[in-house]
């Protein structure tokens, strides 16, 4: 059951739907009763700027006539990489990214999610592999069109002491989901996954995630944020398995989200997967409005009530952005929260 | 300190299963497997009316059209629903009028329990001393229900379901199934076409309830499945208290047990409902033959500012399965639940609670605790979801779970499902060891490593001990020591 085989195979019926328990929030059977035909060919000469082209040393497209990208970044290096995955024309798109990390490496991948107004499906698969000592950070901006479907699943391997970073900022799709798996050896790897997502009129985003600690040592923190309005609907779904033998694991988890419109809606799962004994892991989950004591207080102090909520939503989204290392890329990504935001 | 002191004694004293006996008394059976002839026969048995038989016919047809769950973490060889007996009643002749009539056998396992049935010896207790109205479930069929004629007095009725069908068949036939469907799941739709007895509780309007109501269950025959009812009917501006409390004997065959409990509140009504259960959970090592524990659970609050409480403690049976649930429909009403799941050996229990909120300014409070020690597994599983019109709904949640020992599991697994803008929800959840610093402390104060484990144990389940009736506190109390006995070391 995956959107990648049912794009390949062109059977509708292989889709994941709501009696898939990982999918029962994103039902894409229920949704796409055809699917698109493939993607044309995009000419890349005439390509506009992408939202990072100019933080980046390498650029890459995924688009029709262009579904597959490898990376490869050797030991010891540096690198940072712009990746456009590019939907459009109602077309249907079907990439693969495979990124490999020399030990002791550092990559920066800053990635992008361009979708124009049409009724797109896109899936993109992306393999990231952390040799032993390499650092990634992975930044990705996911700007869907409100028609278009977009499915993005990474799969990352971690090595000891690895650090992976990752912050996901969405504005959502028709539907949408950007899934990220990760396996943890433990070992002194370090992982944090954050996302953010801001959602208005009829727009679904679904950010999933999945670790997997294996080895002794291991630490995770996870901190995703949300704000949902008019008819929107946001979904958080963590998981943290760890395993048997996996002591000394560290493992936080935090879903915060505020919801905006009483037709909007959020539904989150924070899994905790336990078979070892010698671990700390805990995740929090709020849901909730806007604080009217803090409203109150602030309008006391002078605010007009829509700077006063301004405000406080900024404040509360700028907790995720701060959390990104490089510093152009967090300005890049809290202008465009802030764009969302006033809209 | 007596407790404690009680506790350790108590603990020492004991090396398997305390309620590991089974009891011969002549029983009687109805043929082993299940047909619509077996349904027939249960219902023929109990005397029940012609609108009884059709409803459970229709579930039994219900049920053979419905697959088993397979979703919960629990693993157990698939169940051979023909290979149970489906009723087992203790024979009696014609129905005892009194206790004196009562097997003495059966009067026996209760005293070994440690239940008093005599409502003579209670009266004759110490004055204000607390009373109880316990109904009796041996096996499959209710035993005897005490202080009966005091009830009525008040207009509160508690009698088994069979009698309750026989002699309040308007009130049965309004509210049975009417808050868990017939086909709301596989095992509530099995129960509805074979329940054999359970007991049946009306408040009336305003009465508060002048006693605690209590259900004891026990499992005594080999391989017989045991599927009791529960209906508790709290009406506008009622109380009432109602502790279930479950033990079951050794035996090798697993025994299922499905039972199905519901609750309705009125407007201004209030129902705890207590359990402790202390099923037999099979061999430590092998596994085998313990209970399995599949029931379904659900209070359906109607009434504005109505008011459900479920406090559970979980210490036995091989597999729990079992989701008290509070459906909050009325305006401001509140639902709690308040749960300690005790996993040893092999044991496997996956319960949690669902709090569905739809009337506005609903409150409801989860607290959850849960210990996996040896090759268990214990998981949380939770719903809590506000509806569009649930304006102002309040959750809180917090699931914390204790590991004891390398082999053991805990998972906590919550969803969360907030449609509407004024609705706060808070869900915590933290999974850890027993902290070694306070076990150092703990026993270089001189206590061992059981006692020490004993009391940290115990400080860790306070918040939920604390929601008990007195009386089952220390019971239970006692119980979570004993469940966690050889578990460290």
């Amino acid at each position: 059951m995956s959107l990648s085989a049912a794009l390949r195979s062109g059977d509708v019926s292989l889709l994941p739907g709501k009696r898939d328990e990982d999918w029962k929030w994103t039902d894409l059977r229920g949704l796409l009763r055809v699917l698109p035909a493939t993607a044309p060919a995009l000419d890349l000469s005439g390509l506009t700027q992408g939202p990072f082209d100019a933080l980046a040393d390498q650029r890459q497209v995924v688009a029709g006539g262009h579904e597959s990208v490898s990376i490869d970044v050797p030991a010891d290096s540096k690198l940072a990489v712009a990746l456009r995955v590019l939907s459009r024309d109602g077309g249907a798109l079907s990439g693969k990214v495979a990124i490999r990390v020399g030990a002791g490496a550092k990559l920066r991948l800053l990635e992008s999610y361009e979708g124009d107004a049409s009724a797109y499906v896109t899936d993109t698969a992306l393999s990231i592999v952390l040799g032993a000592g390499a650092a990634v950070e992975r930044v990705v901006l996911a700007a869907d069109g409100a028609e278009g479907v977009n499915v993005s699943q990474a799969q990352v391997t971690l090595a000891p002491g690895a650090e992976y970073g990752q912050t996901v900022i969405t504005n959502g799709a028709r539907r949408q989901r950007i899934e990220t798996q990760v396996t943890h050896p433990g070992a002194n790897a370090k992982l944090r996954l954050d996302g953010l997502y801001l959602l208005e009129e009829k727009r679904h985003a679904d950010l999933t995630t999945v670790v997997l600690h294996q080895g002794v040592d291991g630490a995770t923190d996870q901190f995703t944020r949300g704000v949902v309005r008019d008819q929107s609907r946001g979904i958080f779904q963590g998981r943290i398995v760890v395993e048997e033998g996996a002591d000394r694991t560290d493992a936080r988890m935090r879903h915060n989200a505020l919801i905006l419109s009483d037709k909007a809606e959020i539904d989150a799962k924070p899994e905790l997967l336990i078979f070892a004994d010698d671990v700390q892991c805990a995740h929090g989950n709020t849901i909730g409005a806007l604080d009217e004591e803090a409203l109150f207080y602030m309008r006391q102090r002078g605010l007009p009530e829509t700077e006063a909520r301004a405000l406080l939503i900024e404040a509360f989204v700028g907790a995720v952005a701060d959390r990104i290392g490089f510093e152009p890329v967090r300005d890049i990504a809290r202008a465009w929260a802030a764009e969302r935001l006033r809209g | 300190m007596a407790a404690v002191k009680q506790t350790i004694e108590h603990v020492e004293a004991l090396e398997k299963y305390q309620h590991g006996f089974s009891t011969d008394i002549a029983q009687d059976f109805a043929p082993k497997g299940l047909n619509a002839d077996i349904v027939r026969f249960i219902s023929a048995k109990k005397n029940e009316p012609e609108w009884m038989l059709a409803w459970r016919l229709d579930a039994f047809e219900r049920w053979l059209a419905m697959d088993e769950p397979e979703w919960a973490k629990v693993h157990f060889p698939r169940i051979d629903y023909q290979d149970s007996y489906y009723y087992a009643a203790p024979s009696e002749k014609k129905g005892p009028k009194s206790l004196d009539e009562v097997d003495p056998e059966i009067l026996a396992v209760y005293e070994k329990l440690g239940i008093s049935l005599k409502e003579q010896a209670v009266l004759a207790g110490v004055e204000g001393a607390p009373r109880y109205a316990v109904d009796a479930v041996f096996d499959s069929v209710s035993v005897v229900t005490t202080f009966k004629k005091e009830l009525a007095q008040v207009g509160v009725i508690f009698c088994s379901m069979s009698e309750a069908i026989r002699e309040h068949p308007e009130l049965v036939k309004q509210y049975l199934g009417s808050v868990v469907p017939v086909s709301d799941n596989y095992y509530a739709c099995l129960n509805a076409a074979v329940f054999s007895d359970g007991s049946f509780v009306y408040v009336p309007p305003g009465v508060r309830c002048p006693m605690e109501l209590s259900t004891y269950f026990r499992i005594n025959a080999e391989n017989s499945g045991q599927f009791e009812r529960t209906l508790i009917i709290a009406d506008k501006g009622a109380y009432v208290s109602y502790l279930e409390g479950c033990t079951a004997p050794m035996r090798d065959e697993n025994q299922l047990h499905a039972a199905v409990v519901e609750l309705v509140l009125m407007d201004d009504a209030e129902i705890k409902y207590s359990t402790v259960q202390n099923w037999y959970p099979g061999d430590p090592v092998t596994g085998k033959g313990g209970i399995y524990n599949f029931v379904t659970k659900r209070a359906d609050c109607r009434g504005d500012r109505s008011k459900v409480s479920w406090t559970q403690v979980e210490t036995g049976s091989a597999i729990t399965w079992k989701y008290p649930s509070c459906v909050l429909r009325g305006e401001g009403s509140v639902g709690e639940f308040y749960s300690i799941a005790i996993t040893n050996g092999r044991q496997q229990a996956d319960t949690g609670t669902k709090m569905i909120h739809l009337g506005a300014n609903t409150r409801s409070r989860v607290i959850s605790k849960g210990i996996s020690a040896g090759k268990s597994s214990n998981t949380y599983r939770g719903l809590v979801s506000a509806h569009p019109k649930a304006k102002g709904a309040r959750n809180f949640t917090q699931c914390d779970s204790l590991l004891i020992g390398k082999t053991c599991a805990a998972h906590t697994v919550p969803y969360i499902e907030a449609r509407n803008g004024s609705c706060v929800f808070e869900h915590e959840a933290t999974t850890t060891k027993l902290s070694e610093d306070q076990l150092f402390y703990a026993m270089q104060r001189g206590l061992s490593q059981e006692e020490a484990v004993q009391l940290l144990v115990n400080g860790f389940v306070k918040d939920v001990l604390q929601e008990l009736p007195m009386e089952f506190a220390v019971e239970a109390q006692k119980l979570v020591a004993i469940s966690l006995e050889g578990s460290v070391g």
